[in-house]
């Protein structure tokens, strides 16, 4: 109950901000969203929000028909990739800035991928691979963690248990 | 017989120095290969009484690779003789003392237990850095390929590698970019 007053809460905070900025604060936070002010010759000021193509759009890999992999719940099981814990310029796709796994319905992997890639990625991070897609506060130099965390590490992908 | 066996040949009854770089490689499976090197058994020449193992240099012992979690959980064991002398060192405390340790150690329990252990392992050179002295650089001649490939981090990439690197998924329309 506690919870969800707060949350209530913070939705009219945001609100309030939302009616303060007008449309450009809901805007410039959604990065995919452009917004555009046109004045018309009658008077009437026209903003609106319209969504920016992403900027992977025109980068997306695709696998012949034949090329496929037996299952093909997912883009991952079509593409029938041997990813391992090494290869972070895949792995760096699924995270955010700060390091943080992408959720599954942002991703869109079948439920065995998202777990395969998620251990993967944490691998990658324990590695010190992809140290600079990190929290603010963490140790870019991976010899500056704290005891055995500083030495060279490497993971077997077959370990993950699904 | 021609120039490429007669110098194969020398090479075999010669002692050679090869050079080891152990960036990112597990000490336990490069010494495998390494023991196999110090005892002369990658010779076609091998006999047990036969003397004929080579040098081997191995530098950035540093930055080995442990599998796994393998710093904190492996326990390198050690007693003084006395009552309660008994000692227990975990891996990356003992690399923390010594670099050169956890690698001199995973090549002596490779090798087998014999009277020629200690011998062969007199031909063990191992550096903690990529700095060889001068006087061992002059002897090397020959070099072991790495056991595992070496990862490359993120920071290795640059701009335009990454940028242009082909991607697996799109963002769905309403997704906000973090």
């Amino acid at each position: 109950m506690a919870l969800r007053n707060l949350s209530q809460i913070g939705r009219k905070v945001f609100e309030v901000n939302c009616n303060k900025s007008s449309s450009i604060f809901v805007a410039s936070i959604r990065n995919i969203k452009q917004v555009t002010h046109n004045e018309n010759p009658d008077g009437t000021v026209v903003i609106a929000g319209n969504y920016m193509p992403s900027p992977r759009a025109n980068q997306i890999i695709t696998v012949k028909s034949e090329n496929e992999g037996h299952c093909n719940s997912c883009y991952m099981c079509k593409l029938n990739l041997d990813v391992k814990h090494t290869d972070v310029l895949i792995l760096s796709q699924f995270v955010r800035t700060d390091g943080c796994m992408l959720p599954r319905r942002v991703t869109n992997l079948c439920k065995r991928q998202q777990k395969r890639i998620g251990t993967m990625v944490t691998m990658a991070q324990k590695a010190g691979l992809m140290s600079n897609i990190n929290p603010s506060w963490s140790h870019k130099d991976p010899r500056k963690r704290y005891q055995h965390k500083k030495w060279n590490s490497y993971w077997d992908e077959t370990t993950i248990k699904c | 017989m021609s120039a490429t066996k007669r110098v194969q040949q020398w090479a075999t009854l010669s002692r050679m120095w090869y050079l080891f770089d152990a960036q990112w490689q597990d000490p336990f499976r490069s010494a495998q290969t390494l023991a196999l090197y110090l005892t002369g058994q990658n010779k076609p020449i091998y006999h047990p009484l036969n003397d004929c193992g080579d040098h081997v240099v191995v530098i950035n012992s540093k930055e080995v690779a442990l599998r796994g979690d393998e710093w904190k959980k492996r326990v390198y064991f050690h007693h003084t003789g006395y009552p309660k002398g008994a000692s227990w060192t975990l891996a990356w405390q003992l690399h923390e003392k010594d670099p050169t340790m956890v690698m001199r150690k995973a090549i002596f329990k490779a090798m087998a237990s014999n009277l020629i252990r200690r011998t062969n392992m007199e031909r063990l050179h191992i550096f903690p850095g990529s700095e060889i002295p001068e006087e061992i650089k002059g002897n090397i001649s020959g070099q072991i390929r790495p056991v595992m490939p070496v990862p490359k981090r993120l920071t290795g990439y640059s701009k335009e590698e990454i940028d242009n690197f082909p991607k697996v998924f799109d963002y769905p329309n309403d997704y906000i970019l973090r």
